[in-house]
């Protein structure tokens, strides 16, 4: 298992988002996140990625405890060293790209794996022009984050993420901020990383790109896991009247 | 007094004046992200004690400011004040501009997107890596106009130094205008404060320039 959520509890002003959230992805597995506005999936995914602090449960990667919750029943997470290294594990993928303005496409790869993990500038910058080219932006390399297009800069925060060599990269509805006709070459590129096997949550509202690429879909609502399986169960056959309910309206 | 007397004389008023606005910006400019960093203590006394520096300084006359520097240590603790003046008067100034750049590096820092600190989180940057590489930056491209601004201001702010009787520029063409009974060195210093004031904008707006590379 690269992570490992177990029993999570997160609560905003005494409100409850994730009541009680377990699951696991595995090497090589491609994860969807589907479900209502509201339902936690955003919480869920910064609560892994640590940009939130869980109310209660345990999470793990590569087997080792990032957080748990003791005995007196309080949430105990490592120390802020040692939360460094399990960033590293781990890469998030924005909505709103976020990348650094003030920065060229090169630098946005290249700047945290030198500063953040030493690497020699030289080897980064290597690294860098590979991912781009991989994300068919090479003759972007120098342009800054505002000469793009939403497409564009998504897609080198993308390759911004894999720069720092993650063992999972989470997605949190990668396409929602682009207009329609853009939304292609950022599945296009996720896709093409599901078939090398990189280790991926997807949150999404793309149902056909959820289908197609993943192992397996988690349907969220209300804070809890409803139903997961395999693509085709959940989308052809699913189990629970909640889950049919939500992918009737993506019908037409 | 011939008119190039006149000038010799006050250029040593504008060497002084340019050595306030200078000294005055080579510590302001530190000190008040300093101060603004200081707001955002986790200690809650460190944040009351710059919380009221601050008002003083902005709710306060220079001038005032400038007086209770200078004769406060004497009415105070009766100590010699003399060598004072200049100390006195640099002091003054400082702390009086840290505390308007505090609030403009303030300004700039809140407006700065929460995503940006995420994104460099979730990269591992640590918190001051996290600041002085990806927050810092931008932030002194978005407080520029502010910053071009106070300095503008403190170029006419300078005068206020006539207060503590330091010979810079307006207190000389306020001497010499009264012993010569004329009114030139006023328009001298006048002509001063405006070319200086140009060579500040146009040096601010080539420093706006070189940030205009991104957006
Ligand atoms: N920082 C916060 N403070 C208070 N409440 C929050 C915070 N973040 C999220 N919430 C609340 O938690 C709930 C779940 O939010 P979350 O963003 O995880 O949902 P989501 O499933 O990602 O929705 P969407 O599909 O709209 O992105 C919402 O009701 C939201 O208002
Ligand atoms: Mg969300």
């Amino acid at each position: 298992m690269i992570v490992e959520m177990k029993n999570i509890r997160k609560q905003f002003d005494g409100q409850e988002i994730l009541k009680d959230i377990s699951f696991g992805v595995d090497s090589g597995e491609v994860v969807s996140i589907i479900g209502p506005s509201g339902s936690g999936k955003s919480t869920l995914l910064r609560c892994a990625t640590f940009l939130e602090t869980i109310d209660g449960g345990e999470i793990l990667y590569m087997g080792k405890k990032a957080a748990h919750t003791d005995a007196s029943g309080k949430t105990q997470y490592v120390s802020h060293k040692e939360l460094r290294e399990f960033r590293s594990y781990c890469g998030l993928v924005f909505q709103q790209f976020n990348l650094f303005p003030h920065y060229s496409v090169l630098k946005n790869l290249t700047d945290a794996p030198v500063e953040v993990q030493g690497r020699r500038r030289q080897d980064a910058e290597e690294t860098a022009m590979e991912l781009l080219r991989k994300m068919g932006i090479a003759d972007k390399a120098d342009a800054y984050p505002y000469q793009l297009s939403g497409g564009q800069q998504q897609r080198v925060a993308i390759a911004r993420a894999l720069a720092m060599r993650p063992e999972i990269l989470f997605f949190d509805e990668p396409t929602s901020a682009l207009d329609p006709e853009l939304t292609g070459e950022v599945l296009r590129v996720i896709r093409q990383l599901a078939e090398e096997k990189m280790t991926m949550v997807v949150v999404t509202h793309e149902m056909a790109f959820a289908r197609a690429v993943s192992s397996r879909v988690i349907f969220m609502d209300g804070g809890v896991i409803v139903e997961q399986g395999e693509p085709d169960e959940v989308f052809g056959n699913p189990r629970m009247e909640r889950t049919k309910q939500f992918l009737r309206v993506f019908e037409r | 007094m011939t008119l190039s007397t006149m000038l010799s004389t006050m250029a040593a008023g504008m060497l002084r004046t340019s050595l306030i606005f200078v000294l005055t910006l080579v510590g302001s400019l530190p000190l008040g992200m300093a101060v603004a960093l200081l707001k955002k203590s986790r200690f809650a006394a460190v944040r009351g004690i710059v919380r009221v520096f601050i008002s003083v300084m902005r709710g306060t006359p220079l001038m005032l400011q400038l007086l209770v520097w200078y004769f406060g240590p004497y009415y105070l603790f009766r100590w010699s004040i003399r060598g004072w003046r200049f100390p006195a008067l640099i002091l003054g100034f400082i702390l009086n501009y840290a505390a308007y750049f505090a609030e403009i590096y303030r300004g700039g820092i809140e407006s700065m997107p929460v995503g940006q600190y995420e994104a460099a989180e979730v990269l591992g940057y640590t918190r001051s890596q996290t600041f002085l590489r990806i927050i810092l930056p931008q932030v002194i491209k978005r407080i520029m106009p502010s910053i071009t601004n106070e300095v503008i201001t403190l170029v006419k702010d300078t005068s206020l130094a006539f207060t503590l009787a330091y010979q810079e520029v307006f207190s000389l063409a306020k001497q010499i205008s009264a012993s010569q009974t004329s009114f030139m060195p006023f328009v001298i210093a006048g002509v001063f404060y405006f070319v200086a004031n140009y060579l500040v904008a146009f040096a601010m707006e080539r420093i706006e320039k070189m940030m205009d590379y991104y957006r």
